[in-house]
This record gives structure tokens, sequence and C-alpha cells, in this order.
């Protein structure tokens, strides 16, 4: 009964309403047009189209950024916005057939916002990435972690390199690069020990504790280059680019080598069980009476427990686990912890995986030492004399 | 020799991951160089300090203040002396500072003073006092004379302040301070410092600061709090609505019939979602996890409908979740390969679980199939730039409702370790991938190329170097020789 009624008020109340939540939205977005360019947008005016792009430009961009990172072209940016929106399954095309340059579409722009809106929380997330990190903060998840490249970097590449030496090389300056940001990393840490444990008792909330490095930097600094201080002690943020983000998605390329997995997989699978399949009937002669009862207990628990496994597998770092970054917090070793996650929880989830991932790589490992075996083996008058083990 | 496109991609490979270290490298630097230079003494800042009109953090005691001192400053300003004193003693007592050089002690006015001013002028909440014990170094010179007045003129509510209770103190740098007070010098290095490792737990947050903070969490739990208000219903149906709307005007003629497409995707988006229950945990935009948008996902991960589609950022998750699944089966498949089976239950189990994987395999071969006709749908009517290696959902802000969720630790043992995990498991996760890439490019080459010469052997020798042993390691290539008779 009360739907009812308020749908017949809302009629009215929606007028009432909207220009006040247009207003509140040129307010809340980053590079936010004002409410007359929303009017204009939704006449497709091609005034409006502009500040429409941009718009969407600083929206669907995962990096925050500001002023000091060059802004591409228009029409890159346009380009941009496309293949951005494009990418998460906006259906309609017209989009793509908006002029680059970035002087009309403003009222299909205006629908791809909707759109946008519609579809996730996107203020919020504006708001979660742009704010100010007062904390400490280490990523709980695995997911950033060195997996995006920065802008490319100049690189040296002389055409005449084409001697595996060069990957040599370049593999040992990674391994070097790795054994670098280990030492830097435990030194911040211990740095980070010190700052929490020095200002314990000083944070007005109590569930803190302790300052973290930008409150302390803010102490230090309160005048003077405090943005810069600030804004320099803010755990790492994705650097500013110079150039577009990149737009995430596999190509046709990425699919392969997860079909050859699969493929070879599927092929040792299928070798296996026929063996073992041909042995078993063969020896299911001597089976007793109440084989065919526990035959069938048998196949349900199996089917339960791999029903089990896939839906682990499948969801594996999704909802269950945590995810993002996690302000760092030291507490007394003994002290309940309330509302947060302890170091330890995660220590133990990463060991795991940590092995995990070493079995695999020994695994991809032992199959290319199998390969040039094979190659080894076809060669006679050779000493193959491979390195002491680790 | 190598084909010069096969290093060429490789070596592109291998840069992406030198560029992703370096970035890494660079932002833990700057924090390492903001931290140290916290845990150091906090000397006063290099910028002369002769503007009268401080920076826009701790206004709250400065400019209304009236310019003399109410008896209650002083009143602070003495007791805060008198801690000064006892804790200089303590500190002379602990340290084993040669110069006997007393003079901090006998000043301890102008020491109470200068890391007052200091200390006010940047930490304290209440009107007047912070109350910061004084770090002595053996004071340089006459240096305790020369009160760091670069300061004062910040705050002239205590560089009265301290005229006024240089009364009761030591008459003797009275004149000096004031005429420091009229020539600020900005030279001076204050004989005192802070540092955060003997009064860090003196330290307390601006009152502005706190007052933002506490409206700040005040406002996300009220933009949370609307999230589960019974108006969500209203607002979810309209943006399903609006949704569907959107698809289905790209695959019909007009929008007449709209209304009964719309019922009909309904159904069936429905019926496909009870059978694909397994799709629908996926969200487009990071967690957007609140109840409004639960439905969205549902209607947005049909494939195979004409009019909605996954969207490639869809199926990048999902590869990377088949990804992730295929790995795991490859264990647990080798967990039951090296089974030895104890009796014909066991036997007969292992058999059964060997059959499922290949089962899964299958379903996940033909997911697979769908995933690809999908990313090559989508080429074609829209403009097509390089599609770079994934990033995760988690790029896009994982949790934007809450303030970050805090991470305990205990001691730095603890923290030291959590952070070399963390790195560990991701150049594990890099070299693994660089590992596929070398295998795929460099074994064929290997296995095809024909003149078994010295060369091809240098070149079997490094891509086991390479492939085998993380590039750390060399094998040895022996000629077998005919024993000479």
């Amino acid at each position: 009964m009360g739907r009812r009624r308020r749908r017949r008020g809302d009629p009215a109340d929606a007028a009432r309403a909207l220009p006040e939540a247009i207003a509140a939205l040129s307010q809340t977005l980053p590079a936010g047009p004002g409410p007359e360019t929303f009017r204009r947008a939704k006449f497709d005016r091609p005034e409006a189209a502009p500040a429409l792009w941009r718009l969407l430009f600083r929206v669907l961009s995962p990096q925050p950024a500001d002023s000091a990172s060059a802004a591409p072209a228009p029409e890159a940016q346009a380009r941009w916005v496309k293949s951005a929106l494009r990418s998460q399954g906006y259906p309609r095309r017209a989009l793509a057939q908006l002029p680059d340059d970035g002087s009309q579409g403003a009222r299909e722009l205006l629908l791809a916002l909707a759109w946008l809106l519609a579809r996730g929380p996107l203020p919020e997330r504006l708001l979660a990435q742009n704010r100010v990190r007062l904390g400490d903060e280490m990523p709980v998840c695995q997911c950033e972690a060195l997996a995006s490249p920065g802008p490319p970097a100049a690189r040296v590449e002389a055409d005449s390199c084409v001697d595996i030496r060069h990957l040599q090389w370049l593999m040992g300056k990674l391994r070097f690069r790795w054994r670098n940001l280990m030492a830097s990393q435990q030194e911040q840490c211990v740095l980070l020990s010190k700052i929490h444990s020095y200002t314990r008792g000083c944070h007005s909330d109590r569930s803190l504790g302790h300052l973290s490095v930008t409150e302390t930097e803010l102490l230090r600094d309160p005048e003077g280059g405090r943005q810069d201080t600030v804004l320099g002690a803010c755990p790492p943020e994705a650097s500013q680019p110079t150039f577009l983000p990149k737009i995430p998605g596999p190509g046709a390329g990425d699919l392969e080598p997860l079909a050859r997995e699969l493929l070879a997989l599927q092929e040792e699978l299928r070798e296996a069980t026929e063996a073992r399949r041909a042995a078993w009937e063969a020896g299911v002669g001597g089976r007793g009476p109440e084989w065919s009862a526990s035959r069938r207990a048998l196949q349900e628990a199996v089917g339960q427990e791999l029903a089990a496994l896939q839906r682990a597998w499948e969801q594996g770092g999704g909802l269950g686990q945590p995810h993002g970054p996690g302000r760092l917090v030291r507490t007394e070793p003994g002290v309940p912890g309330g509302l947060g996650l302890r170091a330890t929880e995660v220590i133990g989830a990463l060991r795991s995986q940590e092995a995990h991932l070493e079995v695999v790589l020994r695994r991809l490992q032992g199959r290319c030492r199998q390969e040039l075996a094979k190659l080894a083996g076809a060669l006679p008058g050779l000493i193959w004399v491979p390195p002491p083990g680790p | 020799m190598l084909p010069a496109g096969s290093v060429r991609r490789l070596a592109a490979e291998l840069w992406d991951a030198l560029d992703s270290c370096a970035e890494q490298q660079r932002q833990l630097e700057r924090s390492l160089r903001v931290s140290r230079r916290l845990l150091r003494a906090w000397e006063p800042a290099e910028t002369p300090a002769s503007e009268p009109t401080p920076g826009p953090g701790a206004n709250e005691e400065a400019p209304s203040a009236a310019c003399t001192p109410s008896p209650q400053d002083l009143k602070e300003l003495e007791l805060l002396t008198q801690a000064l004193e006892k804790a200089v003693r303590v500190r002379k007592g602990i340290s084993k500072a040669g110069e006997g050089d007393k003079a901090p002690i006998l000043k301890p006015g102008s020491i109470a003073t200068s890391p007052a001013t200091r200390a006010s002028a940047r930490l304290s909440t209440s009107r007047g006092a912070g109350s910061h014990a004084a770090e002595t170094k053996p004071p340089r010179g006459m240096r305790y004379t020369r009160v760091p007045a670069k300061d004062l003129p910040q705050r002239r509510l205590l560089s009265v302040g301290d005229g006024a209770c240089m009364g009761k103190g030591a008459t003797k740098p009275e004149p000096g301070l004031r005429d420091q007070q009229i020539v600020p010098s900005a030279a001076s290095r204050a004989p005192e410092a802070f540092t955060l490792k003997d009064k860090g737990i003196l330290l307390q947050l601006p009152e502005v600061f706190r007052k933002a903070a506490s409206r700040n969490s005040c406002l996300w739990a009220q933009l949370s709090s609307t999230q589960t208000s019974d108006s969500v219903d209203a607002a979810t149906t309209a943006k399903t609505q609006f949704l569907q709307k959107m698809q289905t005007t790209v695959s019909l003629r007009g929008l007449g019939g709209w209304r009964t497409e719309v019922l009909a995707l309904n159904l069936v988006s429905l019926r496909r979602s009870n059978s694909r229950e397994s799709h629908c945990r996926t969200q487009p935009l990071g967690k957007a996890e609140g109840p409004g948008y639960r439905g969205i996902s549902l209607t947005c991960m049909q494939s195979g409908w004409p009019g909605s589609r996954l969207s490639v950022a869809e199926v990048e998750v999902e590869v990377g979740r088949l990804q992730k699944a295929c790995s795991l089966l490859r264990l647990r498949m080798g967990e039951e390969l090296t089974a030895d089976p104890k009796d014909w239950m066991q036997e007969y189990r292992c058999l059964l679980t060997l059959e499922g994987l290949q089962a899964i395999v299958g379903q996940y071969l033909h997911r697979l199939q769908d995933l690809r006709t999908v990313v090559e749908q989508q080429l074609g009517p829209w403009p097509e730039g390089r599609l770079p290696r994934a990033s995760s959902p988690c790029a896009g802000g994982a949790d934007p409702i809450w303030s970050p969720q805090l991470l305990l630790y205990s001691s730095t043992q603890e923290l030291k370790t959590l952070a070399a995990l963390r790195l560990r498991v991701a150049m594990l996760h890099q070299q693994i991938h660089l590992e596929k890439v070398l295998m795929g490019e460099l074994l064929p080459l290997v296995s095809k190329q024909e003149p078994l010469g010295p060369p091809w052997l240098a070149l079997c020798r490094a891509v086991y170097s390479l492939l085998c042993e993380g590039g750390q390691r060399f094998l040895t290539i022996l000629r077998e020789e005919e024993p000479a008779n």
C-alpha cells in the first residue's frame, strides 16, 4: 500500500528532486560540468559535447588524475573513452560513430554517463579513488602488486640485439631489481614500525592508536610545503600518466595460452583415465556383492567433492577474501582485534599462495628440463652436465 | 641467432616486468625519504619564516588570539618550564654529554619557550602551551641565547608570551630575545630539536583535522546506511529497467516493441541465471556490492543473447578466474596421479575423481570457446586499440563504501614478513608469467633449429639456464672424446 502511494506522488517529487540531484552530481563528479551543460546535453547541443567527453575521460580512467599530469589531446581522449566504454560493455553503437574531435554527441554521452551510474556506485568509487589516504596502507589482496607497469621507460631497443644474451642480461637486471625492491621494502617496514610505535597514543581515534606517516608528516610541516609532503607521504598511488591509461581486456592472444594449457591438461587426464578405467574394468569381476551400493555412494561423494572444489576455484579471490588496501595499525600482541584483519592471517594465506606458486614454477621448469633432455638425447657424443641442485 | 621478432617480443615482456619493478621502487623510495625525514630530528623549516601569517593548517590559535597571553597561558608555561627542567636534568644524567655546559639548565625559560614556540606552532590544540621537553644537544657555543627567532614571528601570541615569561626566568637572555624578535635570523639553527623517538608520544593532531576526520567518517557511515534503506528497491527497479532499455535498443528496430522484449529478457535472464549461477558473482565495476546493484549484474552477464553480451572487462575477469582454476585443477590432478590406492575403493575413487576432473576441463574449454567468440564479436564497429594485459578488478577501487579495513600487526618482524611475502608472491606471479612466455617462444625455436653445431649448443645452454634455472645457473656440455688407444 505504501508503495503505491509513493509512486503516485513520484512525478511531482521527481520534478523537484531532479535539479537538486543534477546540481549535486555536477559537484561530486571530478571535472563536473555545470547543470546548464547537462541541460544542453539533453538537447544534444554541440557546445556541451567537449565538457562531457572530458568528464567521461576523468570518470573512466582508473588513475586519479590531477593537474600534474598532462591531459591527452581531445581526439585521443575521445577515442580512449570510446574504447573504455566498449570494453565495459556499453551496448549502443551510436557512440562508436561519433566523430573523434569531440564536437558532437552530447546526448549520447549523457546516456553513457547514465548507464555508468546505473551499473555501479560511480560517485562513491570516484570518491574513494580521489580521497587523501591518511593511513599507511598495504593492499591485502594480490591484485595490483607488480601488475601494472607505469609509463614505458625509454628502452634501448637496438635492432642489432637479436642475441639471446640480451635476454639473459635483461633477466639478470630483473633479478637485481627484485632484490633491491625487497631490501627497500624491508627498510620501509622498519621505519614504519618505528614511527607507529613512537607515536603510540597520539591519535584521536582510539581504535587506531597511533599516527600514520601522513599524519605525522602533517604535524611536522603544517604550513609551507604541506601539500607536497602530504602527497609525498601518501602511500603509493598509481603514477600520474602522461600517456593514456590502459584499458583492461584480453586480446585474442590472451586466450591462446590458456586454451593450450587446458588442452594439454585434457590430454593428460585422458591418458590417465583411459588406462585406469581399462585396468578397473578388467578387475571388476572380483568385487563382492556390496559393490553396487558402495559404488553409488562413491560416485556421489566424488561428485560433491568436485563440485565444491570447482566452486572454490571459481570464486577464488572473490567474495570471501578481503580486498583492497588495509590501513596498517600496530597493536600489542595479545590484544583482541576487534574489527580488523590480523597480519598473521594474511601471512598464512600468503604462505600457502607462495607454496602453490612455487610448485607451479617448479613444474614448468621441470617440463622445460624434460623437453631439453629429449633434445639432448637425440645427440649422441655429448654429455650434458646440469648444474648442481639448489 | 634467434629471429628478431621473437627476441623483440620477449624483450618487450621482460621490459614490462622491469618497468613495473622500477615503478614500485620509485614509490618505495619516495615513501622511504618521507619516513627517514620524519625519524630524524625535526628541524625548523628552511624557508625564512618571516611571514607573519601561518599556513592554513594550524590556524586555530594564532590570529584571533589576543596579543597578551592569558594568565592561564602563563601558568601552563610555568608548569611546562618546571617539567622541562626535570626532563633536562634527567637527560643530562643519562647522556654523557661531554660538554659540561650547563647552560640549558640555567636557562630553562629560553629553552621552554623556544621549543614551546615551535611546538605550539605545530602541534598543540589547546590555546597556548604545547608540552614538549627540550632535546638537549650539547650546545654549540652560546647558542642558547639565540632562540630560534624565526619561529617567533609566526606565533605572535607566544612571542609576546616569551617576553613576559622572560621576566620570571633568567634575565640575561631577555635583551637578546627582544632583539631577536625584531630581527628574525633565518640562519640560526635551534640547538634543541624534536625527535619522534623521544617525544613522539606527545604529539597531538590539530583540532581542525580531528573535526574534519570525524565528520568524514560520519558522512561515510551515513552513506552506507542509505544504501540499505527502503528506497533502494525503487531505485534498483528503475536502474534495471533503464539498463534493459539500453540493451534492447541495440537489437530492435524501433522502441515500440521494447516492452514485450524487456519482459522476455527478464524471463530468460532469470532462467539463465539459475543455470549459470557461477557467473553471477562478478561485478563489472569493482565491487559493486550494494543491494542496489546485485540485480544489474545478472542482466549484464548473459552471453549469447543478441542484445546483451559480456563486456571485454568481464571476459578478462573470467579468463583470470579460469587461469587460476586451471592451475589448481592441475595440482589436484597431480595429487590424484601420485596417490597410491590401497584398496579397490580408493582405486575407484581415484578413477572417478580423474574422470570428474576431465569433465571439468571439458567444461572450461567450452567456456573458453564462448569467451573467444565474444571477444571476436566485439571487434568490428568499435575503434580498436591495443588491448594490453589484464588488470584486475581490484584496480577499480575495491570497496568504495567503507573506509579501508584495518590491518593489525604486532611486531616489526611481522610487518617485515608480511611485506616480504607479498613481494615474493608478486615476484612468483611475474616469474611464472615470464616462464610461460619464454617457453612458448624458445622451446619451439630450439627444437626446430637444424644446424647442430656449436652455436646451437650455445643456444641450448642459454635456453636451459633461462627456462630451467631462472637464468641463475648454467649447465655444462661436454663433448665425449674417443679414448685414445
